[in-house]
This record gives C-alpha cells, sequence and structure tokens, in this order.
C-alpha cells in the first residue's frame, strides 16, 4: 500500500513539473517560506544549519552548482574548467560582465579573495567564525588548497597540494558563495548581518528571530528571478506553521509533520513535493563511556531497535531503514551489507557475552527540534528507549536546546545521542569521512583503518577505485558499529497548489529563482 | 503549668478552627473543591491498581487509537493508554503541588516574620528583594531558575518554590505589622517573653488563616506552573507522564487526534480547579467577619 502511494506521489510531482513547463510564468509576486528555525548568520562559510544555507543560497552563487534535483555539477560563476594530468592544478574560466549587490566586478581577484579569507588562519579578514566547512572539505587549514593564481581578471588556477577526486563537487556547495571582498571589509566581524553575494536575490532585511526579507536583484548574471520578494519566516512548531500554511498566511513550509501528511495530500489546495533522499537519521555511541567501548554492546544495540516500526510510525512511511550510514542514492552504496536484523534475542546474548546480562544505565539524547531526518526526536527517543529496555538496558532521556546540544555533541559530552544529515554535495566522503573518520567523528569512534581507506579514497581519481575503497570502508563502519543507523528520510515539503516549479534538492537547500505563482 | 491551663480556658469557648471547618461544610463550593481534592489524592494512591495499562511501555502500532472500550480515553503518539499516563500524572502533579508550595511556605513564613517582626533594615532589605522578585512575571522567572539549574522536574519544583516565596513573606509580614504593636504582645513582652516566643506564639498564629488559605490557592497556581514548564519541555522529562508534557506532545496532533491534548488538559484544569474552590471556601470560612454568621 504504502509503496503504491509513494510511487503516486512522486508520478503526481513529475507531472507537476511538466504542467508548470507547458504554462505561462509569471512574473512578481511574494513568496513566504515557512520554516522550523531563524538563519544564524548570512555569511556562509561560517554557518553549517540548513537554515541559513537557505537564505545564502539565494544571495551567493559559487563557482560551479548543482543541476537541479541532482548533485550533478554544472557551470554557475566559472563557464568552463579544466585539470591538469596530475589532477594537482585546476584552471577556472569566469563568468563575464558579473556584479556583486554593492556594484564591485566579480572576477578572479575576487574569487583568489575569498579564498584566501577562508584557508589562511593569517589572513586579517579569516575573522568571524570557525570556516568550519573549509576546514571539513580541505582538509583544515590552509588545507590541500595550496595557492589561489590569478590568471588574468577572468581565470583563477587553484594548486592542490594532493589530489582531491570531489574537489569540484565541493565548490558547488553552498558555504563556498563568492562574497564581495569590499563588503567583508567593510564589515569585518559584523558581515555575516550584512551579505553580499552575486545571488538572484539580495538581503532588504533580517528581523532575527522573526523573518528574512529577500528582494529579487535586477542585475542578476542569470535571467531575473520571477518572485520580486521571498520572505522566510521561522515558526517553530511543526502544527503552528503547518496551520498557517493551512489559512493562507505562508505559501510553503518544510519540516511538514508526518502527522500532516495525510491531510496535505487530500487538500485541494495544497500539494506535496518530496525532496530526494540523501541523509540519515543516526543513533550514535561514544566510545569514551563505558561500556559503548564495547563493539559487542554497540551491536546489540543495532539488533534492538525496529527501524522499519519506527519508519511507519515516525515518517508516515516516507523513509526506508539505514543499515549504512550513507543513503543508497550515493554512489559507492555498499548494499551487499547484511543488515544487524531487529532481534531483541540476540542482542541480549550479546549484551550477556560482554558481561552486562543485567544490563546498564545510561543518557540518551534526543533531539530537541524536529529535523528532516529526525522529524520528532522526542516521540522517537522514547520508542528506542522502550526497545532498550525490552533488552533490560535503561536509557534516561536527556535533551538541551538545539546549539547547546550540536555544541556538545560535538565537544563528545554526550554518552548517546541521536543525529543525522543531510548530504551536501553528493559525494561519499561527505558522509564517511565528515561523520565518521577519526578526526572527524563526534563519538571518539577513531579507527585508523577505515582513516587510511577514506583518505585514500580522497586522494584517488580513478572513479572505479574510489567505489572499491568507499565499499571498504562501509564492510569496516558496519563491523564496528559505532552508530545505530536509522533511517534515509524523504523529507516531504507543503506548498500550496499555485507555486509553481519548485524543484528541491538532494542537498536539502535549493535557488528559488525559478519558482514562480499562478493566479 | 500554665499552658495547660490556657488550653482549659480556651476549650470553653468555641475553638475557632473547628468554628471554621463547620463554615467551610455549609460551603458548597468549599464541599467542592475537597471532593475533588480527596478524589485527586485517592487517585494518585491508588494509581497501580486504578490504571489499566503500564503509562510508560510504547506500543508504536498501537498509535493515536481513538477512545474506544479498549483504551477509554485513546492512545497518544507512541501507543500510550492516555488514561493510564493521566492516573499516573496526578501522582506528580500533587508531588509538585505539595513541595514546592511546602518550599515557599518556608522560606516565605521565615522571610515574613523577619521582616515584619525586626523592622528596619532588614526588613527594608527582605522586602525590597521580595519586590523585585515579584517585578518579574513568575513564570519567566521560573524559566530562568529552571535554565540555570536544568531542566529537571526536580529543578521545576525547586524554581515554583522560589517564585511563591513573596507571596507568602508579603502575608505573613503584613499581619505581623499590624499586630506587632498590640497590646498583649507589649502584655507578653513585658511579662519577659523572649522574641521567639512572641513570634511563634502569638504572631504567627494570627497569620494562620490568609496562609491557609494562600496556600490551597498556591497548590493550584504551582501545578499550573509545572505544566507551563513541562509544556515549554524544562519540567517533566519523557517519559514522564506529567500532564504539561502530555499536551506539549499532543501538539503535532492536534488535527488529527484531538483527544491527546484535550484529556490532559482538562485534568489540568479538574486539578487546579480542584484546590482553587477549596481556597475560596476556605477563604469565605476563615473569614473573621464571617463569624457565627
Amino acid at each position: 500500500m504504502r509503496k503504491i502511494t509513494l510511487t503516486t506521489l512522486i508520478i503526481l510531482v513529475v507531472m507537476s513539473v511538466f504542467v508548470t513547463g507547458v504554462m505561462a510564468q509569471e512574473q512578481g509576486g511574494t513568496l513566504v517560506f515557512g520554516r522550523g528555525g531563524d538563519t544564524v548568520g548570512l555569511d556562509p562559510i561560517q554557518v553549517t544549519d540548513g537554515e541559513s544555507f537557505k537564505v545564502t543560497q539565494q544571495i551567493y552563487d559559487t563557482l560551479v552548482d548543482y543541476t537541479p534535483g541532482t548533485t550533478e555539477v554544472e557551470p554557475a560563476l566559472a563557464t568552463d574548467w579544466e585539470v591538469s594530468e596530475d589532477g594537482l592544478t585546476w584552471t577556472f574560466n569566469l563568468r563575464e560582465g558579473v556584479e556583486f549587490h554593492d556594484g564591485n566586478p566579480f572576477n578572479a581577484e575576487a574569487v583568489k579573495w575569498n579564498f584566501d579569507r577562508w584557508r589562511l588562519e593569517d589572513h586579517p579578514y579569516h575573522i568571524g567564525g570557525e570556516f568550519t566547512y573549509y576546514g571539513y572539505m580541505f582538509q583544515g587549514f590552509p588545507g590541500i588548497i595550496q595557492e589561489v593564481n590569478v590568471v588574468d581578471d577572468l581565470t583563477v588556477e587553484f594548486v592542490l597540494s594532493e589530489k582531491q577526486a570531489p574537489f569540484l563537487n565541493n565548490l558547488a556547495m553552498v558555504p563556498f558563495g563568492i562574497a564581495s571582498p569590499e563588503a567583508v571589509k567593510e564589515h569585518g566581524e559584523d558581515y555575516f548581518k550584512n551579505p553580499v553575494g552575486t545571488g538572484a536575490y539580495t538581503l532588504e532585511e533580517w528581523r532575527q528571530g522573526d523573518r528574512v526579507i529577500l528582494k529579487a536583484n535586477e542585475n542578476y548574471w542569470r535571467e531575473r528571478a520571477y518572485l520580486d520578494e521571498i520572505v522566510f519566516r521561522s515558526i517553530p512548531d511543526n502544527s503552528a506553521r503547518f496551520m498557517e500554511l493551512q489559512s493562507g498566511t505562508i505559501d510553503m513550509m518544510d519540516g511538514v509533520s508526518p502527522e500532516d501528511v495525510e491531510a496535505v495530500e487530500s487538500a485541494d489546495e495544497l500539494k506535496l513535493s518530496l525532496r530526494p533522499s540523501m541523509n540519515v537519521g543516526y543513533f550514535a555511541m561514544n566510545f569514551n563511556f563505558e561500556p559503548f567501548d564495547d563493539v559487542r554492546v554497540r551491536r546489540a544495540f543495532n539488533h534492538a531497535i525496529d527501524k522499519q516500526a519506527i519508519i511507519d510510525a515516525f515518517y508516515a512511511g516516507l523513509a526506508e531503514p539505514a543499515k549504512n550510514p550513507m543513503p543508497p542514492s550515493i554512489w559507492g552504496y555498499n548494499d551487499d551489507i547484511e543488515p544487524y536484523e531487529y532481534n531483541p534475542e540476540k542482542a541480549k546474548e550479546l549484551l550477556a557475552e560482554a558481561g552486562y546480562e543485567d544490563g546498564f544505565e545510561f543518557d540518551l539524547w534526543y533531539l530537541p527540534v524536529p529535523r528532516p531526518y529526525i522529524p520528532q526526536g522526542k516521540f522517537i527517543g522514547q520508542a528506542i528507549q522502550s526497545y532498550l529496555s525490552e533488552i533490560g538496558v535503561t536509557a534516561n532521556l536527556v535533551t538541551y536546546d538545539w546549539s547547546t546540544y550540536l555544541d556538545k555533541t560535538e565537544h563528545q559530552e554526550a554518552p548517546t545521542y541521536m543525529l543525522g544529515w543531510t548530504g551536501d554535495n553528493g559525494d561519499p566522503d561527505n558522509f564517511l569521512y565528515v561523520l565518521l573518520d577519526k578526526t572527524n567523528s563526534n563519538n571518539a569512534y577513531e579507527s585508523e583503518e577505515l582513516h587510511e581507506v577514506l583518505v585514500e579514497a580522497q586522494k584517488t581519481m580513478d572513479q572505479e577505485t574510489r567505489v572499491e575503497l568507499y565499499m571498504e570502508a562501509q564492510e569496516i563502519i558496519h563491523k564496528d558499529a559505532p552508530w545505530v543507523p536509522l533511517v534515509h528520510s524523504t523529507p516531504p515539503i507543503a506548498l500550496k497548489s499555485n507555486v509553481e516549479n519548485y524543484v528541491p534538492n538532494p542537498t536539502g537547500t535549493e535557488k528559488l529563482h525559478r519558482v514562480w505563482l499562478a493566479e | 503549668m500554665a499552658g495547660s491551663n490556657e488550653n482549659r480556658v480556651m476549650k470553653k469557648n468555641t475553638n475557632p478552627w473547628l468554628e471554621a471547618w463547620r463554615r467551610l461544610l455549609q460551603s458548597k463550593i468549599g464541599i467542592a473543591g475537597l471532593v475533588i481534592i480527596i478524589f485527586l489524592i485517592l487517585v494518585a494512591l491508588l494509581a497501580p491498581v486504578l490504571a489499566p495499562y503500564d503509562p510508560i511501555k510504547t506500543n508504536i502500532i498501537a498509535r493515536y487509537k481513538a477512545p474506544s472500550s479498549e483504551h477509554l480515553l485513546g492512545t497518544d503518539g507512541l501507543g500510550r493508554d492516555i488514561l493510564s499516563r493521566i492516573i499516573y500524572g496526578s501522582r506528580i502533579s500533587l508531588q509538585v503541588g505539595l513541595f514546592s508550595v511546602a518550599l515557599a511556605l518556608l522560606f516565605g513564613v521565615g522571610f515574613g516574620l523577619l521582616a515584619g517582626y525586626y523592622g528596619g533594615k532588614l526588613d527594608m532589605v527582605i522586602m525590597r528583594f521580595m519586590d523585585i522578585m515579584l517585578a518579574f512575571p513568575s513564570i519567566l522567572l521560573a524559566i530562568g531558575i529552571v535554565a540555570i539549574l536544568g531542566p529537571q522536574l526536580k529543578n521545576a519544583m525547586i524554581a515554583i518554590g522560589i517564585i511563591n516565596v513573596p507571596r507568602f513573606a508579603r502575608i505573613v509580614r503584613s499581619s505581623v505589622l499590624s499586630i506587632k504593636e498590640s497590646e498583649y504582645i507589649s502584655a507578653a513582652r513585658a511579662l519577659g517573653a523572649g522574641d521567639l516566643r512572641i513570634i511563634f506564639k502569638h504572631l504567627l498564629p494570627n497569620a494562620m488563616a490568609p496562609l491557609i488559605v494562600q496556600t490551597t490557592l498556591s497548590i493550584a497556581t504551582a501545578i499550573l506552573e509545572a505544566a507551563a514548564l513541562s509544556f515549554l519541555g524544562l519540567g517533566a522529562q519523557p517519559p514522564s507522564p506529567e500532564w504539561g508534557a502530555m499536551l506539549s506532545d499532543a501538539r503535532s496532533s492536534l488535527q488529527k487526534a484531538p483527544w491527546v491534548a484535550t484529556f490532559p488538559g482538562l485534568a489540568i484544569i479538574f486539578g487546579v480547579l480542584g484546590f482553587n474552590l477549596l481556597g475560596d471556601g476556605l477563604r469565605d470560612a476563615l473569614d473573621p467577619k464571617m463569624k457565627n454568621v
């Protein structure tokens, strides 16, 4: 049954796109986008959260971009590029006649200035944050980008210290949007409130905690955006947001509660759009806390949780059970892995083997906010708690407000915690290395074996070899069981039926300049 | 020996407390409150016997079942029986009400007596501090305190206790002030009674009537405040069947399964109403102007 509804849904979505193509687009209007949280900052390199990227994506452009709805790379600010034989030198030809919102020209100087700001810790404008995503993707500061050279006004050259297979995919990521150097110099630490890019929209006003208002950029280098104005409103409560959509005060929303999916499908004035699944929701166990340093305990937990039941109950069926840390939509997914099946008896045996036949007590941190990969953290936390109690283990539920939660988990303070990840660039590296490499893991999982494989995969340019390496990495992770991978969800987005041409990206955020409103 | 003589003299007159009790039983409001509270206490005490299901155990196949003969009040988002959760929740609510008000009473009375009896700078310092606390909306102050202590039911109780201290302090202080200069206090002092004796033997009993009323009414607000804190995720933590927390969990299903929010909401109203009615009844019963009416 559920499969059939999903297929019908996808067909509907595809059809709506087709119908849109036939109808005439209309210029103008304001789109109000309801979402769960406010933007943290508008300097894309300084933020890591989707609510910030949702907005910066409209204000900035990257050198290359993803074709809407996919993670294929296509030209954006760079029109074309080439890579040297040894894979170490990348040369980009830049688009001519592009201007930042402040009127300054976009050129090779500006690109170099941005990259230098991000990668050089002694750069005068390496301020205002930790440049987290640069560190993630290019391995620290200055990382593997050794030099950025201005060849001529519209040609820029990157010299890498080692090969990085997903280099191009990485450059298309939202955090690497090119900012106006003059604006960064002018505002310094406060630049995150005064963003200036080349994108389809400019910042009109940001009322913190409430809304971000964007106005169409009349000088956009692509075709001008259809919408005159986009308002991103923060409405933290899922059901309150949904009621606003029903009453028509917002035009679209993400974070649709699974409870409301049915209501969207049955309402004439609403429609549902499904974001292609490229995420993972997981339950991690911290190796620094006993007894989670014992692989038998971690495997026992993997056997104790019934993922399909969780999906049926809390995702309206819009998810699939996870057996690997990365979703099957990404190449290199290892489908040969035999998942730890739901088997409480086996879990008990494993616990007994590890010497915990009488169980133990620990803190389980549950997500305080709805995320696309775990829409109902409190419920799912309690469901996990109850599954674990069946194998004799007592979990105490704990949570903090969202930013504290993230901060504390990053500092490995949580014994066990729920978290998730939405892929940025469609590369396995963006899941496996970013989440589980010993340099990045939040749960003190520090496998040398895995590290070697992942680093080798980064340096290999040959696609087949990379696939093999990532297959191997997933086997190592499966064997070590640092997580209970829970689900890969297909996050639903609800729109008023007159919102046309909205194409959700698997990366979790998308440009809205092609969206238009029908009468 | 003097004490027992006094008692004998007292007994000849009508005992004012007995009188008040009689008047309370005559007031319909007071009786209604009393009945509700006794009912709540019985439910709380007999929870394991009364509850048809385990209030914690989840059954995610039976989510959002509408009220039926199997589940009288339906099930919540984790398939737990709402009736059983409300029954167990009464334990938490009563516990919160009693504990936090006891805490407020202890400190409020202490500060009030000190301020009222000794007056001067001490009065000034204590009462200005109380004023500062009253200047904050009480729930905001409670949120602040819980934020510092950490979100737990225990801390919520402490926070609610703290925010209620000023009200008690004011009541006690004002009744102390009004009788401190009475002749019988001067007489007691002239007879060589110490501060402590005067405070506990003469001043405090005079403040008893308003204190009892305030205590009862405060339990009602404490239950409400605890529910509010839990609703905000700052009080009882899951899977505890606290009424406010149940209400909070029900938000996502307000349209799909309204009963999940309705019944805990009614339970809160019911509990608060009980203590409020009793408080009103007590106020009338203890009013000295009503004597022998």
